[in-house]
């Protein structure tokens, strides 16, 4: 099984980064899906098409991600781990330009601000390209959900980048 | 090709997501040049899933960690989530403060959204300095993640602070007190209620760190507008008892509110409040 996972853990590990925007739990929970995936691997029949072996590493890459899904969705269960969505940044280089540093700083808070059921969507169809049918097998929802959830998750994205834009006239509010 | 009449959303972001065959695509292509509405929602879609694309890249050629590995080669192990638990567990204390700390400070709060303002004599500790004291208790114990941003980047951090608060910043150089700045972060008002939000009303907090660990955390928030012009007055607040007592030292000058917060005596903390009221006032 290690052989076959490997090529993929490098795009799983910053897929759990970006979902989970904190380092350390992100190999956590990279970590707990290949301990699932091990332990389920006997079980494991993909349906293959014509294509075969490519078709094979696709599979295995949609059923990883289902596994790092549905682990994901326990945690936050769990947890209740959406009230504190910290995020941590280790590993801004310090070469970089100014502006390139603060845009990246905004578009990570404004992800992980986002609901999680909004961030799984935008980042299984923008940064692991997945089509919408192969998003909505990982996620175990209809195609339908999940272009309704990517709609409203991009004008949210947007909204929030927006919203980080210099607080003129700040405000504070008072917490009870 | 110029044949198309409407164009559903749905199709739009397809486009974006390369999901189109590529006659579709061309349809839509040619759709958008007589449509700039609609072009300019694509472009910015398009640019946003650039960003995310662009987000933690190098991790795709980072080495993986040896621990990963490890495991992998021995699965199923027993002590599996150990380290996952532990996490958890340390967040949900901290939330449990936090919501502890709130209600305990429940009623205090009066400065801005009440009447009182701080300087007022017998006023109530105001509401910036009670979120001052959660943030303090919240971050203060992390040995993991103490600062969003580390001090390496302290150019960055302030810059980026500064923008984020509309008004410029300046930390405090505390070496000379014994305190290393460790970095900082940035703060929504109203932690205890999750994600997302106001952002108009963040809050800064910076960390220093004496030579024996113990932490020092300065607070800085924004003062509504019409509120800013009040006097400059220096007082303190105290939260919790024993081992847990946090006390602030804190003070309003011109739009900012700043809380300096630690676990330290009534004269050590004014004495650092005094060095970092100088350096900030030296301008």
């Amino acid at each position: 099984m290690l052989e076959e996972t490997l090529p993929h853990l490098p795009r799983l590990r910053r897929y759990a980064r970006l979902l989970t925007g904190d380092a350390a739990r992100a190999d956590d929970l990279l970590q707990d899906t290949l301990e699932r995936a091990a332990r389920k691997w006997a079980l494991w029949r993909p349906e293959l098409g014509a294509a075969g072996a490519a078709d094979r590493q696709g599979a295995l890459r949609a059923w990883l991600l289902t596994l790092m899904h549905r682990h994901f969705l326990t945690q936050l269960r769990d947890q209740r781990q959406h009230l504190y969505e910290e995020y941590v940044d280790e590993h801004a280089p310090a070469h970089d330009p100014q502006p390139q540093w603060q845009q990246r700083m905004d578009l990570e808070r404004a992800l992980a601000a986002l609901p999680a059921a909004a961030r799984e969507v935008l980042l299984l169809v923008c940064v692991e390209e997945l089509s919408y049918e192969d998003a909505a097998r990982v996620l175990e929802l209809p195609v339908g959900t999940v272009m309704s959830r990517l709609s409203r998750a991009r004008e949210r994205l947007r909204k929030l980048m927006h919203d980080e834009q210099p607080a003129a006239g700040a405000t504070l509010r008072v917490v009870k | 090709m110029n044949t198309i009449k409407n164009m559903d959303e749905a199709t739009l972001h397809a486009y974006v997501d390369g999901q189109l065959t590529p006659y579709e695509a061309a349809e839509v292509a040619q759709w958008l040049q007589n449509h700039p509405d609609d072009a300019q929602r694509v472009l910015s879609w398009r640019s946003q899933r650039a960003a995310l694309q662009g987000l933690h890249a190098e991790m795709l050629d980072e080495p993986l960690p040896p621990a990963l590995l490890r495991r992998l080669h021995k699965p199923a192990a027993p002590a599996a989530a150990n380290a996952a638990q532990f996490w958890r567990q340390g967040l949900a204390a901290a939330c449990l403060l936090a919501v502890g700390l709130a209600g305990g400070w429940y009623g205090h709060a009066s400065w801005p959204g009440g009447a009182s303002p701080p300087q007022a004599s017998g006023a109530s500790t105001p509401a910036f300095v009670r979120d001052a004291a959660i943030a303090h208790v919240l971050y203060q114990p992390e040995r993991r993640h103490p600062v969003e941003v580390g001090a390496d980047q302290q150019e960055h951090l302030v810059q980026w602070l500064s923008k984020r608060l509309g008004q410029p910043l300046r930390v405090p150089d505390l070496r000379a007190d014994g305190f290393a700045l460790m970095g900082g972060r940035l703060l929504p008002a109203g932690e205890a209620q999750g994600g997302g939000g106001d952002h108009n009303a963040a809050r800064a907090q910076f960390m220093y760190e004496s030579a024996q660990g113990q932490r020092l955390t300065l607070y800085v928030s924004v003062a509504p507008a019409g509120q800013g012009a009040a006097p400059t007055a220096f007082r303190f607040a105290e939260q919790g008892q024993g081992a847990g007592l946090t006390r602030s030292f804190y003070w309003v000058d011109g739009a900012l509110g700043y809380a300096l917060s630690g676990p330290f005596g009534q004269e050590q903390l004014a004495r650092l409040g005094s060095q970092v009221y100088a350096q900030l006032g030296a301008s």
